[in-house]
């Protein structure tokens, strides 16, 4: 047991203290919350960026409605002559003048949306919307409907997705948030068990190459070698996982504040507060900051990240151990990492089918029958359950997925600690899959 | 100390170990001789529990071999390697520690060889930047750092140069003084002769000879012999005498190697001869274990 804990020491620290991986934990969460901080200040400053205030000269006396102030456009009536204003423009708060012409309100022409810098696409759009809204209402009202009727017209359409919880109690969920967090932590998990299980099998290779590998095992049982090479490397993912999240975290929070300011992180963090307290929330109504990211944000805080971490861990070492196990074998098969090939597909075979179906079809349908099995199949159910975990999995399902995966990778380190120990020690030989079936019915 | 008792190794295709049985005796030097492929490698790799025994067993101490013995036994294989990225220090610190060594008690041992063996100031390099002789000496020292009873080494010279061999053969016999087993695995003869005490000669999977090395090359003595002499003399005369096996004339000395026959000795060639001509020497040619070992080999090669 204490040699296991030798090795496990060797293989961590040899591995943390390479300067490729100090880089790669240090540089991934800055990239990452570099973008976060850039998505947070672009999506605000787009939103303050489209707040224009238009002054309106009306000469059209059968336009008797007026225009109301919307979200992004003010607009205010004056009784100033066009000249006098076009020429009065920069000194004024105005940013445009809206000029509306004598015109038949069945055909409107003339209409001049008039600025000291040329309007946007999304501004004039708005305001020949308005413009129309503003005639369809004047139309209506001629023909005698009232502003009361008008009024009852006028539905806000907003769908707050809810599920029922285990409980039977109402949740708040956001399909968009867990399309996110699921296809991310399933992105997450096929990279990690591929990148960390070729390590393993790169470890396996070089202590074969290097024929340091009798050394060890006069030393050391080959089943003990393996298990502490798989368990460090293991916790060197672990390592730069958790890293990852805590510096995310940090850095993000950083970012946010450097880029927004404190306003919006007050204004944030409130928000935040106030969806942890479960008190619904309505879309912060007048606020001119009602931005996509505040949106994420709180459905993000509808989901318990804890539990989906924690889960992702699980599946994370149960997923690793599973397929690295396959991988210590295959280098304990050959002699050069070119030789790998042959082996490499058999095996990624599965985690790539995994990979392709959880990020399409699990995430169209993460309770139909093809998700429901691919979260069951220990090939498989590493990606498919983290990716449908967001959306709510029974915990029943939770349960046996974890009990069928951990029982597959006692297999497979089983199957692959049989292999392994012959295949370390022969040099020079090709070795087919055939040949390793037969290692596996070895005597000791 | 060391016994093995009928030992069968079979692989798929072809049997690996013959029912070989041998006796290594305490604070002796053994020599495993053989040619490639004999099987001494999977005999060194069942006393070194990489592998086991289809059949037989192995003794040590009069125990029967089992995980207690690891620390007791040093291995240094044919094949060596060390990790490439790991600093030398560290690595064979590591190494001792996996044999069950403390880290102050292997470090301090660490140090006192790498002073010994000059390599005081390696302790920090990678093993990458170090040549192969190099290499080898760091592995010499991680084989006996935990100061086994049993060391084996396959092949300990190959590698080194003239200087570092001798280090090393030097430190072997010191060990040795000290009361260490030695086995060796080689195929350099006049090392055998030089150092070992016993040797056993494995071929196709069996042992076909052992035994001390003074004794074995005693009994192979066939009665040959240098001769040389000033003079004119035709050796046709002596033929009943023994047979020429190579002659030279230089400058009116004749060297011969002859081979005195049966029920003859030394000193009737003698006795026939110094009428004739004046003798230089006449010595006897012990068979040196280079000329055991082919002999051995290819008689058993000739047997169907």
């Amino acid at each position: 047991m204490n040699k296991i804990l030798l090795i496990i020491q060797r293989e961590y620290l040899s591995r943390v203290k390479k300067k490729s991986f100090i880089i790669m934990t240090l540089l991934t969460p800055l990239i990452v919350a570099g973008f976060y901080g850039l998505i947070i200040y672009f999506s605000i400053q787009g939103v303050k960026g489209t707040f224009n205030k238009v002054a309106v000269v009306n000469n059209n006396k059968s336009l008797t409605e007026k225009l109301q102030p919307t979200k992004n456009i003010g607009y205010a009536y004056v009784n100033q002559s066009l000249e006098a204003m076009k020429s009065s423009l920069k000194t004024t708060e105005y940013d445009y003048i809206l000029y509306l012409p004598e015109f038949d309100i069945s055909s409107p022409k003339g209409i001049q949306l008039i600025g000291t810098k040329q309007a946007g696409l999304s501004l004039s759009n708005r305001v020949s919307g308005d413009i129309e809204e503003l005639i369809r209402t004047q139309k209506l009202k001629a023909s005698g409907i009232s502003q009361t009727d008008l009024d009852g017209l006028k539905t806000d359409v907003n769908i707050d997705t809810k599920k029922i919880g285990e409980a039977g109690k109402e949740e708040d969920s956001s399909a968009g948030a867990s399309t996110i967090i699921g296809t991310a932590a399933g992105i997450f998990m096929f990279m990690f068990i591929l990148l960390y299980g070729i390590q393993v099998m790169r470890g396996v290779i070089e202590e074969k190459t290097s024929r340091i590998i009798e050394i060890m095992i006069s030393s050391v049982k080959p089943f003990q070698l393996m298990m502490g090479k798989i368990i460090g490397i293991a916790l060197v993912g672990l390592t730069q996982f958790v890293l990852w999240i805590v510096l995310t975290a940090s850095i993000s929070t950083l970012a946010v504040s450097a880029f927004v300011g404190k306003d919006a992180i007050a204004q944030n963090t409130s928000v935040a507060i106030k969806a942890k307290d479960g008190t619904s929330i309505s879309p912060a109504v007048n606020s001119p900051v009602d931005s996509p990211v505040l949106a994420m944000q709180k459905s993000l805080a509808s989901l318990d990240l804890t539990k989906i971490i924690l889960v992702f861990i699980f599946f994370f070492i149960g997923g690793y151990l599973f397929y690295s196990a396959l991988y210590a074998a295959i280098g304990s098969a050959v002699d050069s990492e070119t030789e790998t090939q042959q082996f490499m597909m058999p095996v990624m075979m599965p985690l790539l089918v995994g990979y392709a179906l959880s990020l399409s079809v699990v995430t169209n349908d993460p309770y139909g029958p093809i998700a429901f099995w691919l979260s069951m199949i220990p090939f498989t159910s590493p990606i498919a359950m983290v990716v449908r975990l967001p959306y709510g999995v029974p915990d029943w399902q939770l349960a046996l997925s974890m009990l069928i995966l951990v029982v597959g990778f006692i297999g497979t380190v089983w199957l692959a600690s049989r292999i392994y120990r012959v295949g370390i020690l022969m040099y020079g030989k090709k070795t087919s899959l055939k040949e390793m079936i037969k290692w596996f019915t070895y005597k000791n | 100390m060391l016994t093995i008792k009928n030992i069968v190794k079979q692989y798929a295709t072809h049997r690996a170990l013959d029912d070989v049985s041998l006796q290594v005796e305490k604070g002796k030097i053994f020599g495993l001789l053989g040619p490639n492929g004999a099987g001494k490698t999977s005999l060194i790799r069942i006393i070194t529990q990489i592998t086991g025994p289809d059949s037989g067993e192995v003794l040590f101490n009069g125990e029967r071999l089992n995980v207690e013995h690891i620390s007791q036994i040093g291995y240094l294989p044919e094949e060596r390697g060390l990790y490439k990225k790991m600093e030398i220090g560290e690595q064979v610190l590591y190494l001792a520690k996996l044999k069950g060594l403390s880290t102050t008690e292997a470090t301090r041992r660490i140090r006192f060889w790498f002073e010994k063996l000059e390599m005081a100031d390696w302790w920090k390099k990678k093993v990458e930047d170090l040549s192969k002789g190099m290499q080898q000496k760091v592995q010499f020292v991680a084989t006996v750092l935990h100061q086994p009873e049993l060391i084996i080494l396959d092949e300990p010279f190959s590698g080194f140069d003239p200087v570092n061999a001798d280090i090393i053969k030097n430190e072997i016999l010191e060990l040795n003084k000290a009361g260490a087993t030695f086995i060796f695995s080689t195929h350099r003869m006049e090392s055998v002769e030089e150092l070992c005490d016993n040797i056993a000669l494995i071929h196709r999977s069996k042992k076909i000879l052992d035994g001390p090395v003074k004794e074995i090359r005693e009994q192979y003595r066939n009665n040959t012999f240098w001769l040389e002499y000033e003079g004119d003399y035709n050796v046709e005369n002596s033929n009943q005498l023994f047979e020429v096996l190579q002659a030279e004339t230089v400058n009116g000395k004749t060297q011969l190697k002859i081979r005195i026959r049966e029920e003859q000795t030394a000193n009737q060639v003698l006795s026939a001869l110094l009428p004739h001509v004046s003798i230089n020497r006449l010595d006897e040619v012990i068979p040196t274990m280079n000329d055991i070992f082919i002999q051995k080999v290819t008689q058993q090669d000739q047997k169907p």
